[in-house]
């Protein structure tokens, strides 16, 4: 006995470290990137968690004792199977979509997220698998006795003086506790999938499929002689259970194939209303191509885990010779015969397929219990830093309290019920699921009302016909309610409600708790409406293939009345899903994007944040509870979900334009291209926009050549005069905003708006939103702002109204542009008319200065006797600074000179009128040129040095009476004479410094005879510095043999062939300098 | 000639009015009026009628649906194939 019991213990804990093993491996594989878990094969053995205990064990009790409908537990779900492909694949798909974590998740979802109903199907699923999950625990430690040999249902250890009890159910449920926890609730977020917990459940699935083939080909090829051996032996053994077992419950009589009936219907419910079915389908499926192989692969599983139950259970009732503890056959056969290998096998199938139902069972249903039955308390809480440990061990909890809840039955009703039977209330319980379920998938009117209302009845309706009649069965209540009815009602009787008897009490249940469902969910869906936030998910449920373009378009729909930021809401996410998870929440939603967290994410991004933190919050919380969290801390920030105010109506004739917007641009065009008058347009587009969106106020400032914004156009009611403490002003950051970036900013609603910019005045005017737009073309500084106020619909300001806005400043910013440099083209042209005129008025003004310097040089030279003189001056420019004079001082004497001022300016001339101005008293005095000079210098030294500029002068005196020539040079040209018979210019030189350099000067003066026929030629330098197009001077030594072979001529004709020779010299007519010549000849 | 008719065979079958036509031909199938035919204690081979009904309508049943998701893998595959240029 001992050694059975410590070689069967030993085996469990060898067999569980395995599992562990697996599991392990499983997440690790998963945490280095190589899964080993997401195959369709995998995925197909973890789906066959369905076949528990109940199919390892209790198929065969059912077999012997009614007979071949057992099968129809398993057909059910085959038939199922054919709807996979487009009803399982659509769950998935929502499933996915939503971040759902359970099936009560995935009902309240689509009824608009109900609360309620999510805790109701919680406790729905509590206590419909209680039963599922004692007859585990009872199948296992049955089976543990049996294999031990312990007739007993407690193991003593020896401790101390007193044995020790401990009973192997409850071992059992701890280990079971502590497995699912570890490989189940690790990590908080449920809509993940748990790699280690699927391979464990996978790789028991392979245990029970290869423990159930060995003990069958034990049974039917060892013990007997195949199929059609055992059948033909019992057929001839036993006839009338025969005839029982292989027709459907022909021995009761009437109405007897319903049972099978009722069987195929509840197994084809629950293969996918199971919480554990709907998790291994759904949530911990990772394709939904995977779908496909399990949908055939499944079956198959079954049809081979089934193919034995027939021949061992006959096989069983052969041996034995009994029906008694067919339920048990499975490891009783190999046991009776000797063959323990055999039945330690069974054992470990059973195990098996009773530990990995009890895992998913738990970790699905703690999941749904902390989603929906504590987290609606918690969200009422102010998040604390240590949510995240307290929702985990919330979670670990859970597993605790189902396991114990099904161990609690086990112990209390567990005795008195075979096997099968347990678990046809488990299915008749998954069955209330089914109408709310197939509702949310099919029928757009299904609402919440209906889902929570039948669901309910249903319920209780189950929990009066199946489970308490269960509990009274077994002696905890008194057995007079269930055979008289309630105070003796009899109409209220448990197993026969309303009088209807004669039915088995699944069939039953079943049809009571169906009809009152049904019914009450059609009739209250009929009658009562759906509201907004239901029928945002029956978009989502029921059109998920056909709407998912128009569903993103509907998701602008709605606004938040105040900005949040993105490290608020990854604050909010931190308290319930722990930091990491958080932060590596928001990087994979923002991606790409390079988006600063600290930023207020843009008005229109704020939804879909919004949507995304609730569905990752729904991820470990689900989505009622992560609806209702998210709304709670918005409405803390003061902020909420509130529906835009459409201001298009819904016809929209293009891809997102709508009509009004249409005829509002073509309307802004047509007043744009009216007119260039620039205030007619501004005025009629604010107007228009008055006019057309409910405007009340809106302004049109333009900026300056300075940047400095101006009102230009200022329309809307009741109007004051703009000036700085007009509430407009107030804006004026906006302003200021918009002019340096360029882009449009608006407050939807003014008085939630952030408090750093006062807007008091603007509040008090009524004002309750408005924007800034800049006017503007694409890619060019911005002129001005176009802004405009709304004193009765907050929330106008949507992104479409907003790019209309734009799009209409554009082209405002067009027209600004067109009338601007109309207007630059029209100031430039006055301007350069302008500048003509001054420049006449100028040239003017220098050809009379010119005029009046001309008057100044002698109009001709005097006449003496003896001599011939003529001189000239050719200017340059209008005004020059030659002068030459000549003085008559008697009849035979006369003073002449040249003199040239640097510079060709006015004030040459100026000069050379002061000059002019001063010699005039000298020729009065006998001076001689030298001493004429030195006065010169001394009286023009301040003025000359003030205007600086210098005065070269060449003066001398000639007497005809003597023919003596005095003369001296303050630095000017030495004049030439040319003298008859000479080749060779005598050059009249004497040394003597330039006027105005120094204020005392003395100057050489010298003499010379002139002779018959000699002729003097004074120029100035604009003579010998002529320059001609290869840039070689004139030269003195041109000008003297020039003046060789022209000194024949009369002096006027001297002058005049030199200025052709200048001017053919270098080429063109103007002069580069003034050319001053006086010629002197002796007759 | 049999490999063409079993191709079209297949992209019949990925009707999804036939997935609901044969999940309801099933239902039909497990009720009441078919089940009455083999609800007799006859055998066949040694094989009780019922337990040969059932269990090689199952088999039957699991080839269809494996015939069904050949001709939707086929489509997957055209699919994915289409669509990588």
């Amino acid at each position: 006995m001992n050694t059975g019991l410590a070689q069967a213990a030993v085996i469990s804990l060898v067999y569980t470290l395995l599992i562990f093993l697996v599991a392990w491996f499983a997440h690790h594989r998963k945490k280095i990137g190589r899964s080993i878990a997401g195959n369709p094969y995998i995925y197909t053995l973890c789906i066959a968690v369905y076949c528990t205990s109940w199919t390892f064990y209790g198929s065969v009790g059912k077999a012997a004792t009614t007979g071949i409908d057992f099968l129809m537990v398993y057909l059910g779900p085959s038939l199922a199977a054919f709807s996979w492909f487009f009803l399982l694949r659509r769950i998935i798909r929502i499933s996915k979509e939503h971040n759902i974590t359970s099936i009560a998740d995935f009902i309240s979802l689509r009824y608009g997220k109900s609360i309620w109903l999510g805790a109701l199907i919680t406790l729905i699923a509590i206590f419909g698998i209680m039963p599922y999950i004692a007859l585990q625990i009872k199948a296992v430690s049955t089976s543990f006795y049996l294999i031990s040999g312990l007739q007993d249902k407690t193991i003593h250890i020896p401790h101390g003086s007193s044995d020790l009890p401990l009973p192997t159910g409850l071992l059992l449920a701890l280990t079971l506790s502590i497995f699912s926890v570890i490989f189940g609730a690790r990590r908080l977020i449920s809509s993940e999938r748990h790699e280690g917990l699927m391979a464990a459940v996978a790789f028991e699935s392979l245990v029970k499929l290869v423990s159930m083939f060995g003990v069958g080909i034990f049974v039917t090829y060892y013990l007997f002689d195949g199929f059609a051996d055992i059948f033909t032996r019992f057929g001839n053994a036993h006839p009338a259970d025969f005839a029982r077992i292989f027709t459907l419950s022909s021995s009761t009589g009437e109405g007897a194939t319903i049972p099978s009936l009722t069987t195929l219907f509840m197994s084809t419910a629950a293969i996918m209303l199971l919480p554990r079915q709907f998790h291994v389908m759904v949530i911990e499926n990772s394709d939904e191509r995977h779908v496909n192989t399990a949908m055939w692969l499944f079956p198959t599983y079954m049809f081979l885990i089934n193919l034995f139950v027939m021949p061992i259970a006959l096989g069983g009732i052969l041996i034995t010779g009994s029906r008694a503890g067919a339920d048990f056959f499975v490891i009783n056969l190999p046991l009776i015969t000797g063959h323990n290998g055999i039945a330690m096998l069974a054992f470990l199938g059973g195990l098996s397929a009773a530990a990995g139902m009890v895992m998913v069972e738990s970790v699905a249903i703690s999941t749904m219990l902390l989603n929906h039955i504590f987290m609606p308390f918690i969200v009422h809480l102010t998040p604390q830093s240590w949510f995240p440990y307290l929702l985990i061990n919330l979670k670990r909890l859970g597993i605790f309290l189902v396991i114990f809840l099904g161990y609690f039955y086990y112990r209390n009703v567990g005795e008195s019920y075979m096997l099968v039977n347990m678990g046809m209330n488990s299915f008749a319980a998954s069955c209330q699921f089914m109408p709310a379920m197939v509702g949310a998938l099919y029928w757009r009117r299904g609402n919440r009302y209906g889902a929570i209302t039948g669901t309910l009845l249903g319920f209780i309706i189950w929990f009066y016909t199946l489970l308490l009649p269960s509990f009274s069965k077994s002696g905890w209540l008194g057995s007079s309610t269930l055979e008289q009815g309630p105070f003796g009602i009899g109409l209220l009787k448990p197993t026969a409600l309303f009088g209807l008897s004669g039915m088995d009490i699944w069939s039953h249940s079943l049809f009571w708790s169906m009809l009152f469902n049904i019914s009450a969910y059609i009739i209250c869906s009929i009658i009562l409406p759906q509201n907004e936030k239901e029928r945002d998910q029956v978009r989502k449920f029921i059109g998920v293939f056909e709407f998912e373009r128009r569903q993103t378009q509907h998701a602008a729909t709605k606004r938040l009345s105040k900005p949040v930021t993105i490290t608020q809401f990854v604050t909010l996410m931190t308290k319930f899903i722990g930091e990491s998870d958080a932060e590596r929440a928001i990087s994979g939603y923002l991606g790409g994007r390079q988006q600063h967290a600290e930023v207020n994410v843009s008005e229109f991004e704020l939804p879909n944040l919004k949507r995304f933190t609730e569905k990752t919050l729904a991820g470990s919380v689900g989505a009622a509870a992560a609806g209702a969290i998210v709304d709670s801390f918005l409405s803390d920030m003061g902020s909420r979900m509130e529906s835009v105010y459409d201001i298009f109506s819904t016809v929209r004739t293009s891809l997102d334009q709508s009509r009004e917007a249409l005829f509002v641009r073509l309307k802004a065009s047509e007043i744009i291209n009216r007119t260039l008058d620039l205030q007619i347009i501004m005025d009629d587009l604010l107007n228009l926009l008055l006019k057309e969106f409910q405007l009340d106020v809106a302004i049109i400032q333009l900026s300056d050549d300075n940047n400095m914004l101006s009102v230009k156009s200022y329309q809307g009611s009741n109007r004051h005069p703009i000036n700085k403490h007009h509430w407009f002003m107030e804006s004026s950051p906006y302003f200021q905003m918009v002019q340096f970036d360029r882009n449009v900013h608006f407050v939807n609603d003014t008085r939630l708006a952030t408090g750093t910019i006062p807007l008091d005045r603007t509040i008090a005017e009524g004002i309750v939103s408005f924007a800034h737009i800049p006017i503007l073309r694409e890619g060019q500084p911005s002129l001005g702002i176009v802004s405009v106020f709304s004193k009765t619909i907050p929330g106008l300001f949507t992104e479409e109204f907003i790019s209309l806005l734009t799009s209409l400043a554009g082209q405002l910013a067009q027209a600004v542009t067109i009338v601007r440099e109309i207007d630059a083209r029209d100031k430039e042209r006055i301007q350069k008319e302008q500048a003509l005129l001054e420049n006449a008025r100028v040239t003017r003004d220098m050809e009379i200065a010119q005029q009046i310097q001309i008057s100044l040089l002698p109009d001709k030279a005097p006449e003496l006797m003896g001599i011939e003189m003529a001189g000239r001056c050719m200017p340059a420019a209008h005004v020059g600074g030659d002068y030459y004079d000549f003085f008559l001082r008697d009849d035979h004497t006369i003073d002449l000179l040249i003199a040239d001022v640097s510079g060709h300016s006015v004030g040459a001339a100026l000069i050379m009128a002061e000059v002019r101005t001063l010699l005039r008293p000298q020729i009065n005095t006998a001076h001689s040129a030298s001493a004429i000079l030195q006065s010169l210098n001394s009286q023009l030294y301040d003025d000359l040095t003030r205007a600086e500029l210098f005065i070269t002068m060449f003066y001398c005196k000639y007497s005809s009476a003597t023919g003596r020539l005095s003369y001296a040079n303050a630095g000017h040209n030495h004049p030439l004479i040319s003298r008859r018979g000479e080749k060779r210019c005598i050059e009249l030189d004497a040394e003597g410094l330039i006027l105005g350099v120094r204020p005392s000067v003395m100057f050489e003066e010298l003499q010379c005879e002139l002779y018959k026929g000699d002729v003097l030629l004074f120029y100035t330098d604009g003579l010998n510095e002529a320059v001609n197009q290869e840039g070689e001077l004139f030269g003195t030594e041109r000008i003297c043999t020039h003046l060789a072979t022209v000194s024949h001529l009369p002096a006027r004709a001297i002058i005049d062939s030199f200025y052709k020779t200048v001017t053919d010299f270098s080429g063109t007519d103007i002069l580069q300098d003034d050319i001053s010549l006086v010629v002197l000849k002796i007759l | 000639m049999p490999a063409k008719l079993g191709h079209k065979l297949l992209r019949r079958l990925q009707l999804r009015e036939s997935w609901i036509i044969f999940f309801i031909m099933g239902i039909i199938m497990m009720n009441f009026p078919f089940l009455q035919i083999f609800n007799k204690p006859d055998t066949i081979f040694g094989l009780p009628l019922m337990f040969l009904y059932l269990v090689v309508g199952w088999a039957v049943s699991i080839f269809v649906i494996y015939l069904f998701t050949l001709g939707v893998g086929n489509s997957d595959e055209k699919r994915r194939e289409t669509r990588q240029p």
